[in-house]
């Protein structure tokens, strides 16, 4: 790879809009298409002085800067539009994470990477509406922050209370949510409001290795650790109030249980499994990336369709997951309030997905094209009148759950049409990552991250508050920053603004 | 059931017949045979007559086999059904003259009914308002010139087909755009009905299958 210096590299970078930056080609060697990402101000700052630091002599061999991983991920064969960086983007495995990249399903050298998946697959969000105001939770926060924590296993190595066999975890595996509907552990209406209804229907459980499905078994109806967390959430702030009240949120004060959790030990299986058969067939097929952690297959090969079959299984896997929680945390409210969640009105709003790669039709050049879109750390933002979006958000957009770093606030976005374009009908997930996990460690102290979120009146639930710090909110970029790029850019539209008053976490 | 061809016959009665009733059958087909088919003689038609009586239904399959209905396996209406038409068909062959110029009446009737049903089919495709509705969709979506505007229109609709839906010039987008809204929203209108058809559906099926439990004992909470 050739060395230049940090003014060279920046040749090859353009602001073309006060929110959006190209990529040239040449930027990393063998580029098939551009790269483009989305920041402000703020966020370009954090994202040049990666590049910055990594240009300094003897900084080779760490992680590679976002920038650099975005261009690499546009030299992969069959890659078509552009290799697009999401605000809130930052280094991955292979891919960044707030990457998002389509391969051309009609060209045979396209390829498939677990590495634009992620390891956490079908890592999502789902949002739980009810009808009850802040006032009225506020006096029993503390009780029903505990009943939830007691209700959901969190943490490294938890456990779920959800009893299943191993028969039960293979019609899991290939029915997704439909095997929730169907033990009658969610409502016919969660399935309707479910990106893909809750199922991916190419999912095929003998793809899945033993080790996977040992590894999975117990951990259904787990939240886990690192970034997943579940929060009673209050409507803080509505900007566009017709899709917000389509969305069921009339109001501000308005209570919301906000559940962030993704496929557990079961994905990272799967990914890591898949990375093993890929390196075999990168060499057999002679496909060649600028980094090694970019494994692939062809799309039509044995091992990318392989993958393709247990990553389904897998985001199966992860809805099933937030389905049972979506239970327990109804049966936990009901508890508290002594009312049936009917009657509490806990409609789930959306549910979205984070890491996942899907078949998708777009317009390419003109052309109605049939697309393998990777999303990772990013989600599908489809605009209005959208075929494959719920019937009651036509009119609206897609709703996008934006999940904030703990203690900070989260959002609600719409889908729109310049998305659609621009970015194959992608924007943000999140916060997205602004130190590394060890670094925050050396920062902070646990403790004064507990005291400031009590200060904040949030109720916390911990199961190891001694890594409370990796996810305390310095170690993230601001949400509300991402969140506005993504606004002003026009690829999403703000639409609700959520404030956290209890939290359970890993 | 059957009003048609009964009222066609002259039954009494055609209206309020029904099929399913065993003794109104039997008496249907009692009646066929004396003022219609007449196949027996008076005196042969006895096993018909009792129609009260159990021996009535050899008679009946009898009476088929006789007639050499292609139907005499088929189910009790469509048995009757093939005597009827018999029926009708020698009522017609009785009459030829009669009847000829009847037929030559209904065709007629029928015909201006069927393409009202369907405005499209009424179309003057040479009019000039079709002539300048084509004119104007072509320019929106960019085809060429040519004598016959159905050849023209058939193109346009080529091209909808193909690629994506091309960007209408400002001037034309309430022309466009206000029909478009009207038809998406009675769309949406249809799916939701669709939807809560289906949900409704998968709460009939859970009430049969839906069975969550949760067993505490199995808990753990992790590092």
């Amino acid at each position: 790879m050739v060395v230049r210096n940090y003014n060279e590299e920046l040749k090859y970078l353009e602001k073309i809009n006060p929110y959006c930056w190209r990529i040239k080609k040449g930027f990393q060697p063998n580029m098939n298409v551009e790269g483009v990402f989305y920041v402000n101000n703020t966020l370009e700052k954090l994202m040049l002085d990666e590049l910055r630091n990594s240009c300094r002599p003897g900084m080779t061999g760490g992680f590679l800067p976002g920038v650099k991983q975005i261009a690499n991920v546009a030299a992969l064969p069959g890659i078509v539009g552009r290799s697009v960086g999401l605000p809130d983007v930052h280094s991955g495995y292979g891919f960044a994470i707030g990457n998002m990249a389509a391969f051309d399903m009609s060209n045979p050298k396209s390829i498939v990477s677990p590495g634009g998946v992620g390891f956490d697959i079908n890592c999502g969000v789902r949002l739980l509406r009810t009808n009850l105001h802040e006032k009225d939770v506020q006096p029993i926060k503390e009780q029903l922050a505990q009943s939830l924590f007691d209700h959901i296993p969190v943490g490294v190595g938890s456990k779920g209370i959800i009893p299943m066999n191993a028969r039960d975890m293979e019609e899991a595996l290939e029915m997704g949510m439909d095997w929730s509907l169907r033990e009658g552990y969610v409502w016919a209406e969660d399935k309707e409001h479910c990106e893909e209804y809750g199922r991916m229907l190419n999912a095929d459980p003998s793809k899945v290795s033993l080790r996977a499905k040992k590894r999975g078994l117990p951990q259904l109806g787990t939240l886990g650790a690192g970034n997943h967390y579940a929060e009673i959430q209050v409507v803080d702030e509505i900007y566009d109030k017709y899709a917000a009240s389509k969305m069921g949120l009339e109001r501000t004060g308005q209570v919301v249980v906000m559940i962030h959790s993704g496929s557990r030990g079961f994905g990272h299986q799967v990914a890591t499994d898949a990375l093993v058969q890929m390196e075999k067939a990168m060499k057999r097929d002679q496909i060649e990336v600028n980094d090694r952690q970019l494994a692939c297959a062809r799309i039509n090969s044995v091992e990318g369709q392989d993958y393709l079959k247990a990553m389904a299984a897998a985001a199966n896997f992860a809805w099933v997951n937030r389905s049972s929680m979506t239970f327990l945390t109804r049966q936990a409210f009901a508890k508290q309030f002594k009312m049936a969640p009917d009657d509490l009105d806990m409609h789930v709003i959306y549910d979205v997905s984070h890491n996942i790669a899907k078949i998708e039709e777009h317009v390419v050049d003109g052309k109605v094209k049939t697309l393998l879109v990777h999303r990772k750390g990013s989600t599908r933002a489809f605009p209005p009148h959208h075929p494959l979006i719920p019937v009651d958000y036509q009119l609206t957009g897609q709703p996008v759950l934006i999940g904030g770093s703990m203690g900070t606030c989260s959002y609600v976005l719409t889908g729109t049409h310049q998305g659609m374009t621009e970015t194959f009908g992608t924007t943000c997930h999140g916060a997205g990552r602004a130190l590394s996990r060890a670094k925050s460690r050396r920062n902070l102290d646990y403790k004064d991250v507990l005291t400031k979120l009590e200060n904040m009146g949030i109720s916390i639930r911990v199961a190891s508050p001694k890594l409370v710090m990796e996810e305390a909110p310095e170690s993230y970029k601001n949400v509300t920053d991402v969140v506005n790029t993504c606004h002003a850019a026009g690829i999403s539209k703000k639409t609700v603004k959520l404030r956290p008053i209890a939290v359970i976490k890993g | 059931m059957f009003k048609l061809k009964l009222t066609a016959l002259g039954h009494p009665n055609p209206e309020s017949f029904n099929c399913e009733d065993e003794k109104e059958y039997r008496s249907v087909v009692l009646w066929l045979e004396d003022q219609k088919i007449r196949h027996y003689k008076i005196e042969d038609r006895e096993g018909l007559r009792n129609i009260d009586a159990d021996s009535w239904k050899e008679a009946y399959d009898l009476y088929q086999k006789d007639l050499v209905s292609p139907v005499s396996d088929g189910s009790p209406n469509e048995q009757l059904n093939w005597l009827l038409s018999y029926a009708v068909r020698l009522e017609f062959a009785d009459n030829v003259t009669k009847y000829k110029d009847a037929k030559i009446e209904q065709p007629k009737q029928a015909a201006p009914n069927v393409v009202s049903s369907n405005p499209l089919d009424n179309l003057n495709f040479s009019s000039p308002a079709f002539v300048n509705g084509v004119e104007r969709v072509c320019a929106l979506t960019g085809v060429g010139p040519h004598i016959d505007p159905k050849l023209r229109l058939a193109a346009v609709a080529k091209i909808l087909k193909t690629s994506p839906h091309p960007d209408c010039p400002r001037t034309e987008v309430s022309v466009v755009q206000q029909p478009a809204d009207v038809l998406k929203l009675l769309f949406i209108q249809d799916l939701r009905d669709l939807q809560t058809k289906i949900n409704e559906a998968l709460v009939a099926v859970q009430s049969v299958t839906a069975d969550p439990r949760t067993d505490t004992s199995l808990g753990r909470v992790g590092r």
